[in-house]
């Protein structure tokens, strides 16, 4: 039996569903269209049609993206969508997290960069346009694919944004035409995501995914027309676009982790972390042996081979974090949506492409029959795109390890300590990829004068090494010996790149763009290193630190420290004290005042005011805190609360009246008038009886007894309160109304007359003391953190300069 | 010898120390009692006890959180975490802890919890209003 539903808005899912479907058939069209067009050269009409769709595609997309914005904002709650992505009490510009929070909006994002590219490809790309944009649609088609939501020989293609609540999810409920004022609101959008971060960090992330399908499409084009040479002109500057926005993408991705997460840090070598930086390690390799094919003739292979696979890496990205296969060992991928066959086809088809394209053109690839001289740029552009392809190597097969379990059906665990593990080898590559950026920089294409070489190396080498000191002695670096050879890597990159960008500002304006993004990734190395291996809790719970039956007392204190209400504790060079909450629902913010103390006046040197969050949020697993942070020039001071009285959250919700649970044990006294009664915080007299008591909503009849007991409340504190509870007999059972003193915490029952005793029974009931509130927090210190940040802002920079360069070397086509 | 050739040997070298390490650097997902035997830092996968209580009093240690969990194998097990309790651990389906047995106890460095949380989506909350208590009326038992 069809039930017909009260209150469903069908129609923008209707509309929504229609372009999802328009999108995947366009892109499929246009996708064939611009193959046939790439191959018959002579015939236009492919191309018209080609273009049509394109059109029409991007009517589809941003079809897609108004519709499922639309059921969002409005509160559509019987769309399954809105319902596990957002709720009302959503500020508005989170509307916007809650978008891409799931797959379906973040595989939208995706192909609404891809369109945004596509519509700068056809009117740039000129005679490149019918092959590079066969292969984007080609992405385009499968990416619209994960959409569609249909069923075809009974299995479901794809997951679409548009299915309603009660087809996702059956329940008896649904059985009820009206469940929709059941359906009051949405699951709300995980707390961890409600940051600003998450507002930026997805698209740019996502733009950089998207963006590295152009020079992978590039690559093919070049390939597949036999244009061998010519394709890494304009591959180039789509290159360093790509890894400028994927790698701007990741270090937002890492600010957020940083700044909301409370991993305590910002890079942990989380899976879903690494899937990201593999595809952009390996475009970073591309684009140095691209720059050096072009300049030399040499690593024709090498260039094309990482072009393409930086692409395919991304696809293996999104198998890793979107298909559910990386399970226990991520705390944040997505779960599977029963995309997973569906993922490793989207791997398949462009991982085979390449291959074929690869192995169809080995013989006709350019090549140089002469080996690169040990002193030319192009010998150690290589030598570093190798190194970084190695470090790519080691962090794919640490990664992978739940799908080699998932393939082989073994069950070996990642490392126990995947941090260190994974630092251990990094580390190593980073120094090497240091180094080389740096003299490689007074190296030129094909032959290098040597004597001017080594004396512009060394004389670099001899500043690096005194700038090494200084930092290793300031930031206190110098216990480990691979710390110091890092930091003189990262010097030495600084310097060399320092000096090239002082030549550059002098004249040699073309190498501005390099030397900057060097100079960037040097402090950014730096900064990492410091912050990461010189962090420390300062919540370190060691003078008042009280041992626990059943615990080894010889391990080192805790990193969590407790604080009481209104108690100061000496935390390191900080006298630290919680002061209270506020709540702002969702939210309750733990106030913290942090005080530096002039040891010898006793002065108070510095105060601030820290005030970590924590959201209570039990649909999405309870307690979740976000960290406040001190931000100082050379140090940061991060604090999390990790776990809290729970009073505060219930506090902030309306109370129920009519229970006594909240009390203690009642004291029960058979009075007479003008007796005392003591309780904790005074005393109560017994004052006389109401015979001509009413109660309110009820009333009187004629044989009803209804008495009240005229009560006084004396408090210490001087108040006094007046209270009648009040007792009825009605039809042969009694009952009885009590009566509340708030202010004091108490409650007042008139119980019961004992007419043979001639007593009053009267039970006092009490709050229980209220317990001091208490958090329990840690404290880390960062110094020079800002090193890190600063180093990613000026790599960027470094890459935008160069696109520009690489951008005019293009030269104009005659079509 | 060719440059190329000494660079391969050097990438070819780099690659086994690195099968090495990963392999000697993975774990295995286990049990309590063959954390018992090997007593190094290991992964034990299991599920909390709910019969039996959670201990964490941050007013006496806000560094100590024990509970008692079955591994896979239905062996029980205490376990005893150096830091503040994970929120919601009473919800998680599964544990999967780190850390080494240190006498009768599993010593945990970190706790890692699945619990039915958003992406569990096969659960509608339906929130109905609760009928307003308009009476406070307590009956009392006739003596």
């Amino acid at each position: 039996m069809d039930i017909t539903y009260v209150g469903e808005n069908l129609l923008p899912g209707k509309v929504g569903q229609l372009f999802v479907i328009l999108s995947f058939g366009t892109a499929l069209l246009s996708c064939i269209s611009y193959y046939f067009a790439a191959n018959h050269k002579e015939e236009q009409s492919w191309k018209t049609i080609a273009r049509f769709a394109f059109w029409a595609n991007v009517v589809a997309v941003v079809g897609i993206g108004t519709c499922l914005y639309y059921i969002i904002y409005s509160h559509l709650f019987e769309y399954h969508y809105a319902w596990a992505h957002s709720s009302r009490a959503l500020p508005t510009h989170y509307i916007i997290s809650s978008f891409w929070e799931g797959q379906e909006g973040s595989f939208w994002l995706w192909m609404f960069w891809q369109i945004v590219l596509g519509i700068v490809l056809v009117f740039k790309a000129k005679s490149w346009e019918n092959p590079v944009m066969a292969v984007v649609m080609l992405c385009q088609a499968v990416l619209g694919s994960m959409l569609i939501g249909v069923e075809i020989f009974g299995e479901r293609v794809g997951s679409s944004p548009f299915i309603l609540l009660r087809e996702a999810i059956p329940g008896p409920i649904f059985a009820n035409p009206d469940y929709l004022t059941m359906v009051t609101d949405g699951r709300g959008l995980n707390p961890l995501l409600q940051n600003y971060w998450m507002v930026i960090h997805p698209p740019t992330l996502f733009l950089g995914f998207a963006a590295m399908i152009v020079p992978f499409a590039y690559g093919v084009a070049g390939l597949w027309q036999r244009r061998y040479h010519e394709w890494i002109t304009p591959g180039i500057p789509w290159a360093l676009f790509a890894v400028m926005t994927l790698g701007a993408g990741i270090i937002m991705g890492s600010f957020w982790a940083y700044e909301a997460l409370n991993f305590g840090g910002f890079w942990a070598w989380d899976p879903v972390e690494n899937a990201s930086i593999i595809p952009w390690l390996t475009l970073i390799a591309a684009v140095h042996v691209m720059v050096a094919y072009k300049n030399s003739g040499h690593s024709y292979f090498t260039a094309t081979f990482l072009v393409l696979v930086s692409f395919v890496l991304v696809i293996y990205a999104s198998f890793l974090t979107r298909s559910g296969v990386l399970g226990e060992t991520s705390v944040h991928s997505f779960t599977d949506l029963g995309l997973y066959w569906q993922l490793v086809a989207f791997n398949v088809i462009f991982l085979g492409i390449m291959v074929y394209l690869l192995v169809k053109h080995k013989k006709r690839m350019p090549s140089t029959p002469k080996e690169e001289d040990i002193y030319s740029r192009e010998f150690w552009l290589f030598i570093g795109a190798l190194v970084l392809s190695v470090a790519c190597v080691q962090i794919i097969s640490s990664t992978s390890i739940p799908v080699f379990n998932a393939v082989f059906g073994t069950k070996v665990a990642p490392p126990v300590e995947p941090v260190q593990h994974y630092n251990k080898w990094q580390a190593g590559f980073a120094v090497v990829v240091g180094l080389l950026s740096a003299f490689t920089q007074f190296m030129k294409y094909k032959r290098t004068d040597v004597r001017k070489f080594y004396a512009a190396a060394i004389a670099s080498l001899v500043v690096a090494m005194v700038v090494t000191a200084l930092v290793v002695y300031i930031t206190g670096v110098y216990t480990n010996f691979m710390y110091i050879l890092l930091v003189f890597s990262a010097a030495y990159a600084v310097v060399a790149n320092g000096r090239i960008l002082g030549e550059a500002i002098k004249g040699k304006w073309k190498l501005t763009g390099s030397a900057v993004a060097h100079i960037g990734f040097g402090l950014l190395l730096i900064g990492a290193l410091v912050a990461a291996a010189t962090n420390e809790v300062i919540s370190v719970n060691s003078s008042n630190y009280i041992a626990v039956a059943g615990f080894d007392q010889v391990e080192k204190p805790g990193d969590n420290l407790f604080l009481t209400e209104g108690e100061p504790v000496q935390m390191g060079d900080y006298r630290i004290t919680y002061v209270g909450d506020s709540v702002a629902r969702p939210n309750v913010y733990y106030k913290i005042n942090y005080e530096k103390i002039d040891e010898e006046t006793g002065r108070v040197t510095e105060r601030f005011q820290l005030r970590p969050f924590a959201q209570n949020n039990p649909q999405m697993g309870g307690l979740i805190g976000t960290p406040a942070t001190k931000h100082y020039l050379t140090h940061d001071i991060y604090t999390l609360i990790t776990a809290a009285m729970s009073d505060a959250h219930q506090q902030a919700q309306p109370g129920d009246q009519g229970g006594f649970e909240d009390y203690e044990e009642p004291a029960i006294y058979e009075t007479n008038i003008g007796d005392t009664l003591r309780y904790r915080n005074g005393y109560i007299v017994v004052e006389g009886i109401n015979r001509d008591a009413t109660v309110q909503n009820i009333p009187r009849r004629d044989d009803d007894v209804i008495v009240g007991l005229k009560l006084k409340v004396h408090a210490v504190s001087g108040e006094s309160y007046d209270a009648e509870p009040v007792f009825l007999i009605r039809g042969g059972s009694t009952f009885d109304l009590f009566k509340d003193v708030e202010e004091q915490g108490l409650r007042l029952r008139f119980s019961n007359i004992i007419p043979q005793k001639d007593k009053l029974e009267v039970m006092v009931y009490q709050k229980p003391v209220p317990e001091k509130k208490w958090i329990v927090f840690k404290a880390i210190k960062f110094p020079y953190i800002n090193f890190f940040w600063c180093g990613a802002i000026v790599m960027t920079i470094g890459f935008l300069l160069s696109i520009f360069r690489r951008n005019k070397e293009i030269k104009p086509e005659k079509v | 010898m060719k440059k190329s050739s000494v660079i391969g040997i050097i990438i070819i070298a780099i690659a086994i120390a690195m099968i090495i390490v990963i392999y000697t650097d993975s774990s295995t997902y286990s049990t309590f009692t063959e954390a018992r035997e090997k007593q190094a830092e290991l992964y034990v996968v299991g599920v909390l006890n709910k019969e039996k209580d959670l201990v964490y009093n941050p007013t006496v240690d806000a560094n100590h959180f024990s509970f008692y969990m079955y591994d896979n194998d239905s062996t029980e097990c205490r376990v005893v975490f150096r830091g503040a309790k994970p929120q919601d651990i009473e919800r998680s389906e599964q544990i999967v802890l780190t850390g080494k047995m240190v006498g009768d106890e599993f010593h945990a460095s970190k706790i890692l919890m699945k619990c039915p949380s958003k992406y569990n989506q096969d659960e509608v909350e339906v929130t109905e209003a609760t009928a307003a208590q308009a009476l406070s009326f307590v009956p009392t038992d006739n003596r």
